[in-house]
């Protein structure tokens, strides 16, 4: 029992992370239709960047300024480069994004190598928060939930109780309008671009030191958010959030759970035949952990097309 | 016979020719090039023509890899089919993936279809480690290849020639599909689906279709592939692959059949040629893709249709300042962001930092680039890169300006000839 509450903490936590980032994805595509490929690359510049910036400003300087400089980058990007071909089309700015993802990585490499660096949580985080039958449970994960869900209450104020809020949701909504009602809407459009990729970067700055940052680590957690996006359907904020935790938790369970296939099998007086047979009926299902969530995905595509709580069309 | 065939049958006879002037590893080069252009055009069929970006095509090349070796090693090693035909393993391989995995993604499309494909490429890629049976696990599967039809397929030339010989079928067969009514309804499901849908064709059946046919020529390719390596390995599924072939081919340009083939076998000769020289070519690549992407989105393909439209527009003599201009400019960026580069590559690798780090007096040590030694803490290392970058964008400002100047003597030409025929003005 001890062990299936650990996981479920383990896998919302994983789940608010993910959020962090995709909610940032989805916030970019409702706006501008363009999905940002290169978003899980603010992801990763931001854990490098506070890497670089710990050893001279401390942790907490590093997680603040981080951010700021990926949100920078995301300015730039959404300025100099998306802009500039938005005349061609969505697919062409996709194809534009992921050359800039394909490129931040190899720049990544570059600067830092081609393997895991040396960032860790600092000692004085390094402690337990509260211990669960006998386990000690690491303050670090409860501080990472903590970061995402006070970022999550602070964009949802802005977003809805603020003047900046109410123009960025109609420059979504409707952005000829609100341009002919004289808000500049390519700067908001600049700006939203930047929230979501700082938001991207400080996900990127406090995990980086839990998990491990590594040059791969764009495409990893790349790909997990777009499966979060599909099974939540996408430009939904509640979908995101309800497909992180579940996608979170899942894989989280499931690195735990040492049976396989052949053992439902069993039940039916089958298993030497499974074993027989082998390949996936014999693959043990902490091992395809990583997989899980792609099969969900499949699943959902197969009986609501357009995700959980995504529209139709 | 039109000037297209003519440079067509003249590439052919090249490409036959070309084993008997070649060492080995270069032979080896041209197999590559030929693979990755076939791959190319499969992934064109699918991007350029239905307007289905995939992101994960590396899983029906690999696909079809793992299904020809596994033909190969079939019956006690003598292989299922005879060796010039191993390749249709692949084909088969390939597509019926290609079936399963479209049958799925073609279900959205645009920017889901694109995630779908991804996130199905990283399933396969993640799963097949654990698959022993079926990939080898992490040392893959190895196979030989068997004497057919007289030939022992022992030596380079030969696999080439096997090589050639499918690339150059499959790229007819790629060719003769645009010209079918499915070839014309694939293009109307690029423009138009609701159209098509409208017009009472099933557009997920025709998707799936496009699909399925797109996997199986990548399938070959992968084929194709393992019957030049007698190997293969799930690294064959990285993200990578998928990777490369979207640079490729949208850097040789994706309006035009020739575009993808031209981009693939540049981008892998390239490769070839710098492996010993740089560590950095993926990035030079990935430059080049947003390069192409933000200045000329019709690819290099695009860029010589281009020329040749002005040269008929504002003549040759005109044009020749702009297109050395341009050239120069295009040199001298590359030089300079190569030599960046490479002195950051350098200056920033680990054996470097090791060095400058036992180095006592706190001195950097000189770094050999170019036949010359640098000293990364002198200003005149840096001021290299950065006049050539200067220079460069220069030269380009240069060549923008020779072609606005082109365009509005172009513009006053006609307005002048417009004025001068009496009538026409009322």
């Amino acid at each position: 029992m001890d062990w299936l509450l650990v996981s479920v903490m383990n896998g919302v936590v994983y789940g608010l992370l993910l959020f962090m980032v995709s909610a940032g994805l989805t916030l970019i595509f409702g706006m501008m239709g363009v999905l940002n490929f290169a978003h899980a690359s603010f992801y990763m510049l931001g854990a490098y960047f506070a890497f670089s910036l710990q050893a001279r400003i401390g942790f907490w300087g590093a997680i603040l300024v981080a951010p700021i400089i990926v949100g920078a980058v995301g300015v730039v990007v959404e300025r100099y480069f998306l802009r500039r071909v938005h005349q061609y089309g969505h697919a062409h700015e996709l194809l534009l994004t992921f050359g800039l993802s394909f490129m931040i990585a190899e720049l990544v490499k570059l600067f830092y190598g081609n393997y895991p660096v040396n960032y860790r949580i600092p000692g004085s985080l390094d402690f337990a928060a509260f211990a669960v039958g006998g386990l000690d449970y690491p303050a670090y994960r409860v501080l990472m939930g903590g970061v995402a869900m006070a970022m999550f209450v602070l964009i949802y104020l802005l977003l809805t109780r603020t003047r900046v809020g109410i123009i960025v949701r109609s420059a979504i909504y409707k952005p000829r309008m609100a341009e002919a009602l004289g808000h500049n809407v390519p700067l908001v459009f600049m700006g939203v671009f930047g929230v979501g990729a700082a938001l991207a970067g400080l996900a990127g700055a406090v995990a980086g030191a839990f998990y491990t940052t590594n040059p791969n680590m764009a495409l990893e957690l790349g790909v997990m958010v777009f499966v979060v996006v599909v099974v939540g359907g996408l430009g939904s904020l509640g979908g995101a959030m309800l497909a992180s935790i579940l996608i979170g938790t899942i894989t989280s369970l499931s690195v735990g759970i040492d049976a396989s296939l052949s053992d439902l099998f069993a039940l039916f007086g089958a298993r030497q035949w499974a074993e027989g047979v082998g390949g996936l009926l014999t693959l043990k299902v902490s091992s395809t952990a990583g997989t899980i969530p792609f099969a969900l995905m499949l699943l959902i595509l197969l009986v609501r097309p357009h995700g959980l709580l995504g529209e139709k069309g | 016979m039109k000037p297209v065939h003519i440079l067509l049958l003249g590439i052919v006879l090249a490409l036959l020719a070309l084993p008997s002037f070649l060492t080995p590893g270069l032979v080896n080069a041209a197999i590559q090039m030929l693979i990755a252009a076939l791959f190319a055009s499969a992934y064109y069929l699918l991007c350029g023509q239905a307007g289905m970006l995939s992101f994960g095509h590396a899983a029906y090349f690999g696909m079809g890899a793992f299904a020809t070796i596994h033909a190969m090693n079939a019956i006690g090693g003598t292989g299922l089919l005879p060796t010039p035909l191993m390749p249709l393993a692949g084909a088969i391989g390939g597509g019926a993936f290609g079936f399963f995995a479209g049958y799925f993604s073609t279900k959205r499309t645009g920017t889901y279809f694109a995630m779908i494909t991804l996130a199905i490429a990283e399933l396969v890629h993640a799963l097949a480690p654990h698959l022993k049976a079926l990939f080898g696990g992490e040392a893959g599967v190895s196979a030989t290849r068997m004497p057919a039809w007289g030939f022992t397929f022992g030596s380079t030339n030969e696999v080439y020639y096997l090589t050639l010989a499918w690339v150059a079928l499959c790229l007819t067969l790629l060719y003769l599909y645009t010209r079918t009514p499915l070839g014309r309804l694939t293009l109307g499901l690029r423009e138009n689906t609701h159209r098509l849908r409208f017009l009472g064709y099933n557009t997920h059946g025709l998707a799936i279709c496009v699909f399925v046919v797109s996997a199986m020529f990548s399938g070959v390719a992968g084929g194709l592939l393992v019957v030049s390596n007698e190997a293969a390995n799930y690294v064959l599924f990285d993200a990578h692959l998928s990777a490369s072939v979207v640079l490729n081919t949208y850097i040789g340009g994706v309006r035009v059949f020739l575009g993808p083939i031209l981009g693939a076998s540049l981008m892998t000769f390239f490769g070839y040629a710098v492996s010993d020289l740089t560590q950095s070519w993926l990035l030079y690549q990935g430059a080049l893709f947003v390069l192409v992407m933000m200045y000329m989105p019709n690819g290099l393909a695009g860029l010589f249709g281009q020329i040749g439209q002005w040269r008929s527009r504002f003549g040759l003599a005109a044009l020749i300042p702009f297109v050395l201009l341009a050239l120069g400019a295009g040199l001298l960026v590359g030089g300079g962001g190569a030599f960046a580069i490479e002195m950051l590559q350098r200056f920033l690798s680990q054996d470097y930092q090791a060095l400058a780090s036992a180095n006592a007096a706190g001195t950097w040590p000189p770094i050999r680039l170019f036949k010359h030694d640098w000293s990364p803490a002198a200003p005149g290392t840096w001021l290299v890169p950065a006049t050539l970058l200067t220079a460069g964008a220069g030269l380009a400002v240069l060549a923008r300006q020779w072609l606005r100047r082109l365009v509005q003597r172009e513009e006053s030409n006609r307005a002048a000839a417009e004025a001068s025929v009496p009538g026409d003005a009322a």
